[in-house]
């Protein structure tokens, strides 16, 4: 039985940086209809300014998010205003293919700078936890899970109560109506991949100081974002983030199962995704459209 | 036209890098085996490109996971030869059976997905597929050779890289004739209609769901023969040689750099994008040094320069580079601006 509720409490708190990864993914996916490839590249930049910021200058992780954020919301506007919105309306091959380009650049400028080396945050409180009975919860992970919901709801909040997030609601529902009523479609799609990318910062100081990271780490999280979208169902945040928790309580039990261990994590997780889309392909929580 | 004419020198030239005069000879840049072995490469790329392109290009269909028929086809023919201590050449024929098998089999679930549906999905069955040879145990022991790979026996016989080469571009071959046929049949064209307006297919009596698994077999079955090839030709194998993740991107490029949903196209673009990679990792004779960059970081560089590429084929050149040879368009300008309007906000 401890073992039960210490398995449900892992499968949420890893579930925390799903949300986080996700969230972003989600919103790009969902209203720029693009799937993007680059999306654990972003990740994984985050990654690299929190452990940047904590080995040369000793800044808490948690402090340095709001840097990720805004580092990355920058990067991702600029990618979107000047590279991604010139083939918007090309076919879905054409946005793939360019978003793994993307991926390809960032990955390798990566390791041009920082090498491929392990590369771990770990702050004093590190590797400590919280006991409740046989169950252990570490700070480290139940402060990110936190982290990853407020994240969630910062951004449910700019979409539903600020003018850009009305305008993005807009473009969302219909292009072309949206610019006849005067939305700056440029603009709004750049602000839309720029908070996609926030979000990833976000996750990606999260993610530093959860595992080691390296310039390909961002890769798994790329395509687990995409099962986590799927499986809450596209087109709202707070879908997201229920589809975020469920993976992370699949991906803890998956690996319980005796003899599996963490080796068949992409195998379990596109199980569940051809599974979800065959029986339910509107997600968990997904409204038919 | 100009496909044709890539695919004609490669074949032309090509041989020519074997034979013994050549190499006594020392003519320069053919004598080097290296390229004999890189335009084995290029014939197992042309296979892929070729192949993708059925189910890519003539279908319509996105997938983003082919190397799992590669691979499968590269450890159904290493398992056989290597365990099994079968002949290669009665092995070989198992390769394309095996992994068009298993492309219906997953093809079922997978083809009724669409669009980035599809993508993702096959995506996800090319890592899958990959992780799961690695790791499968019985009864204690790694099934398929495991983290260490396998390895084959070599084949005793003489010239033996030219056996090869010939074995590779014949599939080519095959995949290029398949193709050809493909397009003139009746099958073929219920592909196209497919990929034109599915709805539309289906209710002309298009059995839309035999024919995208049709189509996705036979991409399978002749990706799997260049896997089983490749296998008996490398003599070793493991996850990282027989499932490389960016053979799935390498292909399609291939095909669009070419042109989708033509005969000669995949096979023309493997020719010069392949050459392209190794000229950039500097594992060709005739080599260059990029500025400020050292030996080590020049793969690293190599990838970089890949993926702006990439970038700017997909921005500026969506319908090929092979559409500036053929005299369909000139290279200019005004034609840069007029694919990116097409495509821009």
């Amino acid at each position: 039985m401890a073992d039960f509720v210490q398995l449900v409490v892992l499968g949420l708190l890893a579930g925390g940086v799903y949300v986080a990864v996700g969230i972003g993914f989600g919103l790009v996916w969902g209203v720029l209809n693009i799937v993007n490839l680059a999306h654990g590249a972003l990740v994984i930049i985050g990654g690299y300014i929190t452990w940047q910021l904590f080995s040369a200058f000793h800044i808490d992780p948690f402090l340095s998010l709001p840097v990720d954020a805004v580092a990355l919301f920058v990067l991702g506007y600029t990618l979107q205003r000047g590279v991604i919105n010139r083939i918007i309306r090309a076919p879905l091959l054409f946005t793939f293919l360019l978003t793994f380009g993307l991926n390809l650049v960032i990955i390798n400028v990566l390791l041009l700078m920082f090498g491929s080396d392990f590369r771990s945050v770990t702050p004093s409180y590190s590797g400590q936890g919280l006991e409740l009975g046989n169950v252990v919860v570490p700070y480290t992970r139940l402060a990110s899970l936190g982290v990853a919901i407020l994240t969630a709801a910062a951004l449910a909040f700019v979409l539903n109560r600020t003018r850009i997030g009305l305008a993005i609601n807009a473009i969302s529902a219909d292009r072309d109506a949206a610019q006849l009523v005067g939305i700056d479609l440029r603009h709004a799609y750049a602000m839309t991949y720029g908070l996609g990318a926030a979000c990833a910062g976000v996750a990606g100081g999260l993610i530093a100081m959860i595992q080691a990271i390296t310039p390909t780490a961002g890769e798994p999280y790329t395509l687990q974002a995409f099962v986590v979208v799927i499986l809450g169902g596209l087109g709202r945040v707070s879908a997201t983030v229920v589809g975020g928790l469920a993976f992370g309580l699949v991906e803890a039990f998956g690996q319980s199962i005796p003899g599996s261990g963490s080796v068949f994590a992409n195998a379990i997780a596109f199980g569940l995704m051809v599974l979800v889309l065959v029986t339910r392909p509107q997600g968990l929580m997904g409204r038919l459209r | 036209m100009i496909a044709g004419a890539i695919i004609a020198t490669y074949a032309l030239l090509a041989p020519l890098t074997s034979l013994d005069a050549v190499q006594s000879a020392g003519v320069p840049l053919l004598a080097d085996k290296l390229w004999f072995r890189i335009a084995t490469y290029i014939a197992m790329f042309m296979v892929m490109a070729t192949a993708w392109n059925i189910i890519g290009g003539i279908t319509g269909y996105a997938a983003f996971g082919n190397v799992a028929f590669f691979g499968i086809g590269a450890y159904t023919t290493g398992m056989l030869v290597a365990k099994a201590k079968w002949p290669f050449l009665a092995a070989l024929p198992l390769a394309p059976v095996v992994a068009s098998a298993f492309a219906a089999l997953i093809g079922l679930p997978l083809l009724r997905l669409r669009g980035h549906y599809f993508a993702v999905a096959s995506l996800g069955v090319g890592v899958a597929v990959g992780e799961l040879v690695q790791n499968i145990d019985y009864a204690g022991q790694p099934l398929f050779g495991g983290a260490s790979g396998l390895f084959l026996p070599i084949l005793s016989i003489d010239n033996r890289g030219l056996f090869f080469f010939y074995l590779m571009l014949a599939a080519a071959a095959i995949a290029i004739a398949v193709t050809w046929w493909v397009l003139r049949s009746r099958f073929g064209y219920g592909l196209i209609a497919i990929r034109e307006n599915e709805e539309a297919a289906s209710v002309i009596g298009v059995n839309t769901t035999a024919y995208k698994v049709g189509a996705f077999a036979l991409a399978a079955a002749l990706t799997g023969l260049a896997g089983g090839i490749f296998s008996q030709w490398n003599v070793f194998i493991n996850q990282d040689n027989a499932f490389p993740i960016e053979y799935n991107v390498q292909m399609i490029l291939m095909a669009l750099i070419g042109g989708t949903g033509t005969v000669f196209g995949p096979a023309a673009g493997a020719v010069l994008l392949q050459l392209l990679i190794q000229f950039l990792g500097g594992s060709l004779p005739i080599s260059f040094d990029i500025p400020f960059v050292s030996t080590d970081a020049r793969p690293i560089v190599a990838q970089v320069i890949l993926g702006v590429l990439l970038v700017v084929v997909v921005i500026f050149m969506p319908r090929g580079v092979i559409d500036f040879f053929g005299g369909r368009s000139r290279l200019s300008l005004s034609y840069l601006r007029r694919s990116l309007r097409e495509t821009s906000l």
